[in-house]
């Protein structure tokens, strides 16, 4: 996970940008996130109604800022 | 042939109930906080492109690091509980606390030098939701380095065993969602143009 941060933070730095960047990004941000959800907050086998809750917080979240930067590209 | 498996029962939420209706209600509120932010930026990309470049990558990314690093110290305080060594919990607990104060240390020096510079909440519209955004996340934080701290100190009396840390799991998952929401913050104000 701290990996993936410098990664993230490295492609800031570079000023990576578009749709390859966005994807990528979005991508770090959501193994990170699943990592913290399933592992740190130990959700992995809790009941299904939580685990959608939580996911589709996630992905719900990622979904909205990949189109709604993909449309302001 | 009997193919019946073991139904394995799925696992209760971790820690108190009702922290997790308050965990669920501030995800809520960030979810609609977050995606505000990327429409109204999909209606002024230059000026949000322009000004997300005077944030300083470097303190976001240290504080990502910090938050991570100090989850993961709960989680390890969450391991040392189960196993009834309550001196290691203690241990991991203030390590995450001391994670959690790094972090507003940093913020607070983020935001003295944008302060100092004149910025504000009416400068323009990326530093309203620059400054909202993280000032909020920065308030979960202190009531979640309050809730540690409160934890600590029952810690140190004995409260907590392996039979019984319900406490400290209710403060764990709170200190996580903490860290899930500017795992998402971070490449949203910082990084992503």
């Amino acid at each position: 996970m701290l990996l993936l941060t410098l990664s993230t933070y490295w492609m800031g730095k570079i000023g990576f940008s578009g749709v390859i960047a966005i994807f990528l990004l979005l991508l770090t941000t959501i193994i990170k996130a699943t990592i913290i959800i399933r592992d740190f907050m130990e959700l992995r086998d809790v009941s299904l109604v939580w685990r959608i809750m939580m996911y589709g917080w996630l992905w719900g979240i990622c979904i909205a800022i990949s189109i709604s930067y993909l449309i302001s590209l | 042939m009997n193919t019946s498996k073991t139904q394995q029962e799925p696992t209760l939420l971790p820690g108190d109930f009702a922290i997790w209706m308050f965990i669920f209600m501030e995800l809520f509120v960030f979810f609609i906080a977050f995606i505000t932010y990327s429409v109204v930026r999909a209606l002024n990309v230059e000026m949000f492109n322009k000004f997300q470049q005077t944030l300083s990558t470097e303190l976001g990314a240290a504080n990502t690091l910090l938050l991570i690093t100090s989850s993961y110290f709960v989680v390890r305080a969450i391991q040392a509980i189960k196993h009834d060594d309550v001196k290691r919990c203690i241990f991991w607990l203030y390590a995450a606390l001391a994670g959690g104060a790094g972090f507003l240390i940093l913020k607070t020096f983020e935001y003295y030098d944008k302060l100092s510079e004149g910025i504000n909440l009416s400068t323009n519209l990326f530093y309203m939701f620059y400054l909202s955004l993280t000032i909020f996340h920065f308030l979960h934080v202190i009531l979640g380095m309050i809730i540690l701290l409160a934890i600590v100190i029952k810690a140190h009396r004995g409260a907590y065993s392996a039979d019984n840390h319900l406490g400290i799991e209710t403060g764990a998952s709170y200190w996580h969602m903490v860290d899930l929401v500017w795992i998402i913050l971070f490449p949203l104000v910082y990084i992503i143009r």
